[in-house]
């Protein structure tokens, strides 16, 4: 009997487990499961609004009713009958301890119900012109000039949490293509290999080109020739360490400038054509584990070494780095600031330094002991003229990627030619918030 | 020592039971989750996917205007930055509503993105991007099914409210169920003239004019001198609002059942084939030739229209039959950018018409659906943009589905 009542009581726990789980697992939402950007809807109406400057004008005449009772009726006309609005405007004044006062705003509802998101949009009057002129990378000698960013489609990414290769991509594109004469989105694997194989895409020039890899320490690999064995694939060890030997190759051969965003580098290569089946050992298919292989290859590739499978693992967990001298002077005169204190544990060791003949030309983050957080390793090759360069970015997850583009514009320090940037009173910032009403 | 046997028998029994009660209990929950994630993942997919259409032009960036067959996939117009698409791009894309045209004269099949008689949109297979390379050049083949829809945000809809004496159009502006009041509407009016012997071409006159619309996004525009309710013309509209640009149009003819077609022969020679109906729809009874004359208007900065003459040696007048041994017409446009190609046409000295053709999808603000069919999946995620097509304001859609099976794909 004594059983029968240990079993029952056994029943009522996992009974109590279950209500108690079930209770946490509640359904979302259809629009938390499928939401529409309302971010993205926000800024694309503003952008449209302004296309023929018609927002830029309204913002500045805010006195003006036939021009805003116009823009209400526009934005009505042109969101969706369930999208609610509410768009202010604030005047960028700078010179005081408040940035931005509040000037006008209109909306066609009380609150914006359950769900709602923002956009912020820049207007200028029309009696300034700014004019900031970035000088292109390349310009004056080095060559290059060309920003390779892998956005490829059939691939998979890891340690980007919370972004997307292709959100990554865009604000790379948006903060980094007006300092270099082409930025080529590389969209996917396929076009990679056209650019391994040494040809441009868009008539770009390829030699002493930047390539980013926005999928974090996984790394698209094309398939065919540079997933076969002997070339991508080592069918000795099962591992396609051997690519990222090719890669460094390449970066070498190329005169490029690799740049790993967050993480260990290269320590996961992914295609989902070529893995349909295949996952990362976290669940994330399209990917195979290359792990501590693949760096050691890489940077093998980097100095011209031959091919050999080395497991040893490099990287070290210094913790909380703070930015370099050099990279808070960029920060400041780019307009780029991301946090000067950041968390790294994949910072690799100083003597990488003396194995593969690298010179760091940028630390990024200051050094912790023997340990680079952050830092743009070049190739010292035949009479000491670099040769292939290596960016790698070793904190935690989520990445920042405004370190990328500090890094890279620290370490080759493109000049910006301004004028009238300094003008008050002429610049308005727009908030489109938008609010979803009715339904689930 | 039986009754402790039993209680071990009974106690073993219930707790096998119970337990796989609970696992097939937590086994839902965890499917549950899985499947979540799994719709959470094709949801931001979608967002990704319509972005990368929309903010990168292809490779080469001037697919939309070549005869070659891109190598990267992307609707953006290479001249400009951000949410703006190019018109050229989008008539490249075969579309997946409409009915395919086949026309026996130059043995080839033609997307379909017509909006009903005279006006047509019609452009070789041959030259038309499909699914299935859209699909693998964005990488997403046998991944995800997708499926692009571009409607105008603002509807310009022409009716004809007094036929002659004068002639009343009434034109009415909204956006999306919310009417555009005071919107500046400028309009280009073509009338057909057919007087003259039995072998001459029709002759049309061009006049232009600018209207606002009232509160509830109407106005009406009057021509006193259209005396004959069987006089053809065509109407374009443009209305305009606070950065939001529409159009809208309308036309009238006297010779419905037989009239002329034209297709999209070579988008990179600007060159158009002008066919007879009765050789593409043989609705009859077919009548031996018509005469027709062919003019573009562009769509000017200022948001006026502007007629860009053709010269003779373009083709602009010729005459097509039907059958055998009886060539098309061609016409050769005169620019690289968006405009409408307007054919004024003469069955005889009292039937004839005009039919119109956008060059550039955006000019007549023709809808296009481009991909799958979404209407079979399991689950479909949706997203949407506002963008702009020659300048005039569109809405994209995108519809996505994963093919995949239940596997958590990041």
């Amino acid at each position: 009997m004594m059983r029968t009542i240990e079993v029952l009581i056994v029943i009522i726990i996992i009974t109590g487990a279950f209500i108690v789980a079930s209770f946490f697992a509640v359904l979302p939402w259809p629009r938390q499961v499928s939401p529409v950007n309302l971010r993205r809807l926000a800024f694309t109406t503003l952008q449209m609004l302004d296309s023929n400057y018609e927002l830029s004008r309204a913002a500045f005449e805010t006195e003006n009713y036939t021009i805003w009772g116009g823009l209400q009726v526009a934005l009505s006309a042109s969101l969706p009958p369930n999208v609610i609005y509410n768009l202010t405007v604030y005047e960028v004044t700078g010179k005081t301890t408040q940035l931005y006062t509040f000037i006008d705003s209109i909306s066609n509802a009380e609150s914006l119900g359950a769900t709602s998101d923002a956009s912020s949009y820049m207007v200028a009057s029309s009696n300034v012109t700014f004019s900031v002129i970035p000088e292109k990378i390349g310009e004056h000698g080095g060559g290059g000039g060309t920003l390779y960013i892998l956005n490829c489609s059939d691939a998979n990414s890891w340690w980007i949490t919370g972004y997307t290769a292709h959100s990554l991509a865009q604000d790379l594109n948006n903060l980094l293509s007006p300092y270099f004469h082409e930025t080529v989105m590389v969209q996917s694997t396929t076009e990679l290999a056209t650019i391994l194989d040494g040809n441009p895409l868009q008539g770009e020039t390829l030699q002493s080109a930047v390539v980013i890899n926005t999928c974090g320490e996984a790394v698209p690999i094309p398939s065919g020739y540079y997933s076969s064995p002997g070339v991508g694939y080592d069918s000795a060890r099962n591992s396609y360490a051997r690519y990222s030997y090719v890669l460094g190759q390449r970066v070498l051969q190329y005169n490029w400038t690799w740049v790993s965003i967050v993480g260990y580098p290269l320590y996961y290569v992914s295609n989902t054509g070529l893995f349909p089946t295949s996952q990362n050992t976290w669940g994330i298919y399209g990917m195979r584990d290359v792990g501590a292989p693949g760096l050691n290859a890489f940077l093998r590739g980097l100095d011209n070494q031959s091919y050999s499978y080395d497991s040893s693992w490099l990287t070290g967990s210094p913790g909380v780095v703070s930015l370099s001298t050099e990279a808070l002077d960029s920060s400041n005169y780019y307009g780029v600031y991301p946090s000067p204190y950041q968390t790294s544990t994949r910072a690799l060791p100083t003597s990488i330094l003396g194995t593969y003949h690298l010179d760091v030309t940028t630390y990024v983050f200051n050094t912790v002991g023997n340990l680079i957080p952050a830092a743009v390793y070049r190739h010292s090759g035949t009479g000491g003229i670099y040769q292939g360069a290596f960016y790698s970015i070793g904190l935690t997850r989520t990445p920042d990627i405004r370190l990328t583009a500090l890094g890279l514009l620290a370490d080759y320090r493109p000049r910006l030619y301004r004028s009238e940037y300094t003008a008050n009173g002429t610049s308005r910032l727009v908030v489109l918030q938008l609010g979803l009403v009715g339904g689930v | 020592m039986v009754s402790s046997t039993v209680d071990h028998m009974i106690a073993i029994t219930v707790f096998l039971a119970a337990t796989l009660l609970f696992i097939g209990l937590f086994n839902q929950t965890i499917q549950t989750a899985v499947i979540y994630q799994r719709h959470r993942a094709t949801a931001t997919k979608a967002s990704d996917l319509l972005d990368n259409m929309l903010l990168n032009p292809g490779i080469p960036v001037t697919w939309g205007q070549d005869n070659c067959t891109p190598t990267g996939f992307g609707l953006q117009d290479p001249e400009f930055t951000q949410y703006k698409l190019s018109p050229f791009s989008l008539m490249r894309l075969r579309s997946s509503t409409g009915t395919p045209v086949y026309y026996p004269k130059t043995g080839l099949t033609y997307s379909n993105i017509s909006m009903g008689f005279g006006n047509y949109m019609l452009m070789p297979y041959t030259e038309a991007i499909n699914y299935s390379l859209a699909s693998i050049l964005l990488g997403i083949n046998n991944t995800y099914g997708f499926q692009l829809t571009l409607t105008p945000l603002i509807t310009v809809s022409v009716t004809e409210n007094q036929a002659k004496s004068p002639l009343r159009l009434s034109v009415n502006v909204a956006g999306t169920g919310f009417p555009l009041a005071h919107a500046y509407v400028s309009y280009c009016f073509i009338t057909v003239s057919l007087a003259g012997g039995g072998g001459s071409f029709p002759a049309y006159t061009v006049r232009y004019g600018s209207v606002y619309t009232d509160e509830q996004g109407s106005a009406s525009v009057e021509f006193a001198d259209v005396t004959d309710e069987n006089l053809g013309y065509a109407f374009i509209a443009y209305a305009r609002l606070s950065g939001l640009t529409g159009v809208g149009f309308r036309q009238r003819a006297s010779a419905m059942d037989q009239h002329v077609i034209p297709f999209v022969d070579d988008l990179s020679e600007n060159r158009v084939l002008i066919a007879h109906s009765y050789d593409v729809h043989y609705i009859g009874p077919p009548v031996a030739e018509l005469k027709y004359n062919a003019t573009f208007v562009i769509l000017t900065e200022d948001f006026t229209l502007r007629e860009v003459p053709l010269e003779n040696s373009t083709g602009k007048v010729g005459s097509v039959n039907y059958g055998e041994g009886k060539p098309y017409g061609v016409v050769t446009l005169p620019t690289d950018n968006p405009g409408i190609l307007i054919i004024t046409y003469r069955k005889s000295a009292t039937q004839g018409g005009v039919v119109m053709m956008p060059w550039g999808l955006s000019s007549l603000a023709f809808p296009v659906t481009f991909g799958g069919d979404p209407s079979q999946q399991e689950w479909v995620a949706t997203d949407i943009r506002q963008v702009t097509v020659g300048g005039i304001a569109y809405q994209a859609n995108i519809a996505l589905w994963s093919l995949e099976g239940y596997q958590v794909v990041g």
